[in-house]
């Protein structure tokens, strides 16, 4: 009963007004961003990062989640309206929500969508509430060979299952670990690729490269792609609410959902893509009503939204108990709290227990905001799809800039974004996903720091990674990955390729 | 190709941003300069003072120069904006200052980095770190010292020399070329031992390996982590300052203890160079008028700064005198040339 009362003292804390008022700030901005097509939590995040400098950290980091989470109920609206997906994750949505829409059931779409996300949010609020305490305690004796392993683990993951083509994917994040090591090595302090340019010492900044290549990059590609309001389907609101039938079919993809993406999201390296996706198969194999998939079937919309939500409230398990991001938003929430002098890692729950169970609790606040955000006020974001792109995308290119500049109030670093956004608009040209590349860059300088920690402590001896226990045990899931991996590839090679068309489809 | 950020570029930007409306709440951390009062006894400008950090917010640094620009506004009617700029230690900052107009109102919180480490650490510097400066008014040092665990049983560094030459005995520090990196090579030349350095970025993740047991010890400032003396997570048994500090009275020093290791963490106020001696000299009496205040003199008690009057010729001297004191030392930390 320890963890409901350390979650009633979260609430409480929650409750407090102005928590309350920048958890709505981030809920109804991630909403927002979320609807756009082409840009996803991690522009909005990066625009937001300065000025939560300026708040108390629970408030900053009640705000960034809201941000994070609130994008993937926005994300589903122009999947379902336009077959655009407005997050990568939301992809998968389209899939059955557009076909419902062009039915004329895009209200019965839009509102199960939004019980799944609640539901798969409150599944991965409970996962986060029982698992992370546990999860620090182990923690607290990890040392730089546990470290290195987590990490080895969550890398090899992302490239096993991310859904691209799998030398591409490989190629990203191998791209992502080169990138990584520009800057000082901290073990020598020998600049490495620096081209003498001093703002290059410490290294690219993560919120330049993501705001480069998903920001700036999208943006490019969807003004040439999409129109505002292009093929948008009418809402009929007669027909808003889903039939008893779809109430009962619902209910069982949004536990599996929850589920398999509260795994997902705790899993470094992985994340709402890869829930959604993998939670969209495994229902499709599950369901009674499988053959309807693709054509409109409800359960369709609810797993992939179940999911990718649960796992925005997981992806918080490593970034705040091992202090090891899953993804470059992570490694933002990260970045905001080594600003306000708190390092995430095992030590957060007992040093700072008003903060992660604030978190905690905010992620019921939150939700319900966005159940009332997004069942009620639905008309608005409907409304946001029809505003020109040529009016929209300037106001939000200007908003990365500002937000860019201040974080080192450099100019530098809005050419460099510059210079990301092209690279990212290239790649997408050439059905490279930026998303594997981010996770090598975000894991890789960690997992070479504490490689080189770990060998530096054992006087060189590479063993201590297989001698201890943990970091043992790590290795061996990690080969098993590696070797579930290498046989999907081989025997599965119909399905990746249909991945594949999936993932370029984003 | 020069990439340096000019100051027509930083004004265009404010100007953009006061356009917006929605701009402008994302960009409220940027005071704008509202309405400009006359210049009130202790104030030097009309025109609000920009002092430029070199760390990110949030760090001592920061916390300074926050408390200054407050009671120059509040007490002097000097309008003044903190204004961070960190990057490449503090090399960034000091580049861009350089560049300002020496009229008094882009002043720079000036420490060891980009001062006294950067013009040996680095290969090539874009400034000369006494020719390119005014270094106006010194604020203010702490002391790093040696951690060990509370198990270990080592309470004086001649115990902690007999242990270093027994077994391998590992230190934690906050990064290649950092303070406690140097202190810790010091050190090791000072005592006659070879310790095995694991650097870490920042103070707190070697910190908290040194708790999960991973390091045997680790030098970090001594006041910022009096909780952790209090509460017998670690044991400091010694600070590299010349004498013991008024928040940790328990912590002998090195010399006291026959190590003649004296290492300090100053912090400053220094403009471009060219500044008028008049203005630099109001500019310093005023900002020694802020940190005699009682409320201040305690704040920065809290961050474990000891605060000294100098002159603005003692000053200059002091940064010209701490670089050849640290030269050694950078260059036995085998990172100078970089």
């Amino acid at each position: 009963m320890d963890i409901l009362a350390n979650f009633m003292g979260g609430l409480a804390t929650v409750l407090q007004p102005e928590n309350l008022l920048y958890c709505f700030v981030g809920v109804f901005l991630g909403t927002f961003i979320g609807v756009l097509p082409g840009i996803g939590s991690m522009a909005a995040i990066a625009m937001i990062l300065p000025l939560s400098f300026y708040l108390d950290p629970t408030a900053a980091l009640v705000m960034i989640a809201g941000v994070y989470y609130g994008a993937e109920y926005g994300g589903s609206i122009a999947s379902i309206l336009m077959n655009i997906p407005g997050t990568p994750s939301s992809s998968i949505t389209c899939i059955d929500g557009y076909p419902m829409a062009q039915s004329g059931r895009a209200g019965v779409a839009l509102f199960v969508t939004s019980i799944a996300s609640f539901g798969g949010g409150i599944i991965g609020m409970i996962v986060m509430a029982v698992l992370s305490p546990a999860l620090a305690s182990l923690a607290l004796s990890f040392g730089p060979a546990e470290y290195f392993s987590v990490i080895l683990l969550g890398l090899i993951a992302a490239s096993a299952v991310s859904n691209g083509g799998a030398v591409k994917g490989i190629a990203m994040v191998i791209a992502g670990l080169m990138l990584g090591t520009v800057g000082i090595d901290l073990t020598t302090g020998d600049l490495r690729f620096t081209l003498g340019i001093p703002e290059l010492r410490d290294g690219v900044n993560l919120v330049i490269v993501a705001m480069g290549l998903f920001g700036v990059g999208e943006l490019i590609a969807s003004i040439r792609a999409n129109r505002a309001g292009r093929g948008q389907q009418e809402i009929d609101y007669s027909q808003f609410y889903p039939t008893r039938a779809e109430w009962r079919a619902s209910i069982g993809p949004i536990w599996r959902g929850g589920i398999i993406g509260s795994f997902f999201g705790a899993l470094p390296g992985t994340g709402q893509t890869v829930a959604s996706a993998v939670g969209y198969a495994v229902e499709k194999k599950v369901s009674k009503n499988a053959a309807n998939f693709g054509k409109g079937a409800v359960e369709g919309v609810v797993v992939p939204e179940s999911a990718n939500n649960s796992a925005t409230q997981t992806a918080f398990i490593p970034t705040l108990t091992l202090g090891v991001p899953g993804s470059a938003s992570m490694a933002m929430v990260i970045g905001a709290l080594m600003i306000h002098g708190i390092t995430p890692g095992p030590r957060v729950l007992t040093d700072h227990p008003d903060l992660f169970w604030g978190l905690v609790a905010s992620f019921l606040v939150g939700n319900i905001m966005l159940l009332i955000l997004n069942i009620p006020l639905i008309g608005i974001w409907v409304k946001l799809l029809q505003v020109p792109y040529k009016l929209m995308y300037p106001t939000i290119i200007v908003l990365i800039c500002i937000g860019v500049y201040s974080l080192n109030n450099n100019v530098f670093d809005i050419w460099l974004t510059l210079l990301f956004g092209v690279i990212g608009y290239l790649m997408r040209m050439f059905r490279f996903e930026p998303a594997p590349l981010l996770i090598g860059f975000v894991l890789g300088p960690m997992m070479e720091e504490q490689m080189r920690r770990a060998m530096l402590l054992s006087r060189g001896d590479p063993m201590v990674f297989l001698e201890r226990p943990i970091s043992g045990a790590l290795i061996a899931v990690t080969v098993c990955v590696l070797i579930f991996g290498l046989w999907s590839t081989l025997y599965g090679r119909r399905r990746s390729r249909r991945l594949a068309a999936l993932a370029a489809s984003e | 190709m020069n990439l340096q950020p000019k100051k027509g570029n930083f004004m265009r930007l404010l100007t953009l941003t006061r356009r917006s409306a929605i701009a402008l709440a994302i960009a409220a951390p940027i005071t704008l300069p509202a309405a400009i009062a006359l210049a009130e006894p202790g104030a030097w400008s009309d025109e609000p003072v920009r002092i430029i950090v070199t760390f990110p917010p949030g760090g001592t640094s920061d916390l300074v120069a926050r408390l200054l620009a407050k009671h120059l506004d509040e007490n002097f009617g000097q309008k003044a904006v903190v204004d961070n700029r960190p990057g490449a230690a503090g090399t960034v900052a000091a580049d861009y200052i350089q560049q300002q107009d020496p009229d008094g109102t882009a002043l720079m919180i000036a420490n060891n980095a980009p001062f006294t480490i950067a013009p040996t650490q680095f290969e090539s510097l874009p400034y000369d770190p006494m020719a390119d400066f005014t270094h106006i008014a010194y604020i203010g040092a702490s002391a790093p010292g040696l951690f060990v665990k509370p198990d270990s049983g080592i309470t004086t560094v001649a115990e902690f020399v007999d242990a270093a030459k027994a077994n391998s005995v590992s230190y934690g520090s906050s990064g290649v070329g950092s303070i406690s990196h140097i202190l810790g090579k010091a050190v090791d030349a000072k005592l006659g031992i070879e310790t095995l350095h694991v650097p870490y970025q920042g103070s707190a993740p070697a910190i908290q390996d040194f708790r999960a047991g991973v390091l045997d010890t680790f030098y970090d400032m001594v006041a910022q982590n009096s909780e952790m003396i209090e509460d017998g997570e670690a044991v400091a048994i010694a600070i590299a300052a010349s004498e013991r500090f008024p928040g940790v009275p328990d912590v002998p020093t090195f010399t006291e203890q026959g190590y003649d290791i004296v290492i300090e963490n100053w912090v400053g106020l220094s403009g471009p160079a060219g500044i008028d001696p008049a203005t630099a000299e109001k500019i310093r009496e005023t900002t020694l008028a802020v940190f005699a205040l009682p409320e201040v003199t305690a704040a920065l008690e809290d961050l474990g700064i000891t605060h000294k009057a100098m002159s603005g010729a003692e000053y200059t001297d002091f940064v010209k005198k701490q670089i050849d004191v640290w030269k050694p030392l950078i260059v036995a930390a085998g990172v100078q040339g970089k």
